[in-house]
């Protein structure tokens, strides 16, 4: 017989995991991290998943997680937000990059800062037509969509750009010996210091410590509202969209990297990569509507669709695990989509 | 007397047979084919024109039902993810079974019906978000075709399917079975979502679903219905795919497609807020996307940059619609 306390840790247990979505990953991502150890402990993998196989695997998080979070700042400024376009515009921002970097030899930091400006450039003109002219966010971003990716495979006709400086760029994407305690964890990729953390950390300073994340947050909550309590709603709606642009600028530069070539078609091939940002942003507890979302929901998002993925890919043969990749994706973000549903009526939606 | 004053509760009543943007979009299309006649005289020939016209009829059917499903407020993007698995489905059918025309349609519909039955489930009674459950199933119809195309592709193809095809047998008195087929689909949709009560129904829901519930309509129904018809739709424009292709389908079938109908329903001016939009434009509104793709490569030029004036055109078509928005809200 349970007595009523017992009975009511149980149900403040469910209703943590329901309402708190960082709880709900994290448990999630033990889940999944233990049931592919036990995997490969009864050898049933095609390779050992072990921690260093899980933190070179890390390489994939870097541009996942910094879209995810361009697309968490566009969703939160509300009335239907979202970006489409991102794949679009790492195409054509790391197009830019190839020519800056590897045709006419400007210095790297002058580089990435060109392809970082021009990303934003783009993010703007989404923004304008979103906030000054009023256009719905699918639709604009959807027309530029198009746009950015046929200027994309225009620009160079077709040809991607691998001259000696981008193919030098592929030790980016190496990994690294942490200084201090680094003999003692695996090697961690490059990218994550030099890129997704500053990344991560500024957006956590935007969106938390400053006034213009407030702002953001109160746009995407009620628009309405905020008009009225005198907040410059168009202006904070604009900037999502251009600091989406900006943080889509230096994912081109990280994906030039990795391929050590600057593809015209780098974010649209295939599935492109505004879809798996949506679901890593939406798997990440934000909230379609807007208003709602955190940083630590991405990243937890991330890792778990990455480590997810690195152990399907281990177990099975050939291209069957890049098959069921697709199938966990859109189980997790369906089971996601569901599950708030679920909290929304019984607890009124989540806090996260 | 009577007569009178109900011709004219009706006409108060239901919106105008033809909205601005269908005139606009007729004109549009006019003048980019006298331009492409000018500059290619090719362009206006039978040969040039039937492949137009057969290009359009997929796009531009499941646009009919992708209408519908954003009149009621919401979206499905996984409509490229449901036509690879009609027509891997369907090509395997008639190269492993041999089945005629017939079977192979029902066959691929009945799939279609099943994909957007599930849609429908999951968003009518799941009541969540359209886009998030159409990108999570989109996913999820991928890895099913995937799954049914095996490795590679599916060869052999045999010609059951002419019907619907670019060849001789395609056509009756020179006009493409398939944009016929679409003809009449998008004019019994118009006249259904126009003058029955269900039909207005959808508007209501996209509207405002909570009035629409108090005033009795079964919202939860219709919603179901309408991704339902969005799979049946899909089904039946797969089989176009297929006919449209040589004998082999290969793995990237499908894929962009539901930007591309999304594109044609939002030119055709239909609101992506719900509750407004019209089948017709929808069908002009590929009828445009086409012809700008097919004019593009007739002029020699490099046929991705007909994606920049798609784009462009979106701009065009949704900014002179807001513009309008703006007018009437002023008078």
């Amino acid at each position: 017989m349970t007595t009523v306390a017992e009975k009511r840790e149980k149900t403040d247990f469910v209703k943590i995991l329901l309402t708190q979505r960082i709880a709900l990953l994290a448990v999630l991502i033990v889940v999944v991290v233990v049931t592919f150890f036990i995997n490969d402990a009864g050898g049933y993998l095609t390779a050992p998943y072990d921690f260093d196989y899980m933190s070179a695997s890390l390489i994939s998080a870097v541009p996942l997680a910094m879209l995810g979070l361009a697309e968490m700042l566009v969703i939160l400024s509300g009335r239907g937000g979202i970006d489409l376009s991102v794949g679009a515009m790492v195409s054509l921002a790391g197009m830019v990059f190839g020519f800056a970097y590897g045709e006419w030899g400007w210095p790297l930091w002058l580089a990435i800062l060109a392809t970082a400006g021009f990303g934003a450039l783009l993010g703007a003109v989404n923004g304008f037509l979103v906030s000054y002219i009023g256009f719905p966010a699918l639709i604009a971003t959807l027309a530029t969509f198009y746009a950015y990716k046929s200027l994309a495979i225009v620009i160079n006709n077709q040809q991607p750009i691998s001259t000696k400086p981008i193919q030098e760029l592929f030790s980016l994407s190496r990994s690294v010996e942490l200084p201090l305690f680094g003999e003692y964890v695996p090697n961690v990729p490059l990218g994550i210091f030099t890129f997704l953390l500053p990344t991560a950390v500024a957006v956590w300073l935007l969106l938390a410590r400053t006034a213009y994340g407030r702002r953001l947050y109160a746009i995407g909550t009620n628009d309405v509202a905020a008009r009225w309590a005198g907040l410059p709603v168009r202006d904070t709606r604009f900037k999502a969209y251009v600091y989406a642009g900006l943080i889509s600028g230096l994912v081109a530069v990280v994906t030039v990297g990795q391929f050590a070539s600057a593809r015209p078609d780098a974010g649209v091939s295939g599935n492109g990569m505004a879809l798996p940002a949506i679901t890593i942003a939406v798997l990440g507890g934000v909230a379609i509507t807007g208003g709602i979302g955190r940083v630590s929901g991405v990243v937890l998002a991330t890792l778990l669709i990455v480590w997810l993925n690195a152990g399907i890919l281990l177990a099975f043969v050939g291209n069957e695990g890049s098959q069921y990749q697709l199938l966990a994706l859109g189980a997790v973000l369906v089971f996601a989509a569901l599950l708030n549903g679920l909290t929304n009526r019984r607890y009124g939606g989540t806090t996260s | 007397m009577t007569a009178v004053t109900e011709a004219k509760i009706r006409r108060r009543v239901l919106p105008s047979p033809i909205t601005g943007q269908e005139i606009v979009l007729v004109g549009v299309i006019v003048l980019l084919w006298a331009a492409l006649a000018v500059s290619t005289p090719a362009f206006l020939t039978a040969g040039s024109i039937q492949p137009l016209l057969v290009a359009t009829a997929p796009v531009a059917l499941v646009g009919v039902a992708m209408t519908i499903v954003i009149i009621t407020g919401g979206i499905d993007v996984s409509v490229g993810g449901a036509i690879m698995v009609c027509s891997v489905l369907t090509a395997k059918a008639l190269v492993g079974a041999e089945v005629n025309l017939g079977v192979a349609v029902l066959l691929s519909i009945a799939a279609g019906g099943v994909l957007g039955l599930v849609n429908g489930v999951l968003i009518a009674y799941g009541r969540v978000h359209a886009i998030i459950i159409t990108f999570g199933t989109a996913n999820l119809f991928m890895f099913l075709g995937l799954r049914i195309f095996g490795s590679g592709t599916v060869n052999g193809i045999p010609g059951t399917l002419a019907f619907f095809g670019r060849g001789p047998d395609g056509r009756t008195l020179g006009i493409p079975h398939a944009f016929l087929i679409t003809l009449v689909i998008t004019a019994v949709a118009w006249w259904y979502l126009r003058h029955t009560a269900g039909g207005r129904h959808f508007f209501a829901i996209g509207g405002d679903a909570q009035a629409a519930r108090l005033a009795g309509v079964r919202v939860q129904r219709r919603i179901l219905l309408a991704y339902v018809l969005t799979g049946v739709l899909v089904g039946l424009a797969s089989c176009f795919v297929i006919a449209q292709g040589t004998s082999t389908l290969d793995q990237s079938v499908g894929s962009g497609k539901e930007l591309a109908v999304i594109a044609a329903v939002v030119i055709g001016g239909t609101s992506i807020m719900g509750g407004r939009g019209s089948v017709l434009g929808t069908l002009l509104g590929a009828l445009l996307v086409q012809s700008v793709v097919s004019g593009v490569t007739q002029l020699g030029w490099r046929s991705q940059l007909s994606d920049l004036f798609v784009g462009i055109f979106i701009i065009v078509a949704v900014g002179a619609d807001l513009l309008r928005a703006r007018a009437r809200r002023a008078r």
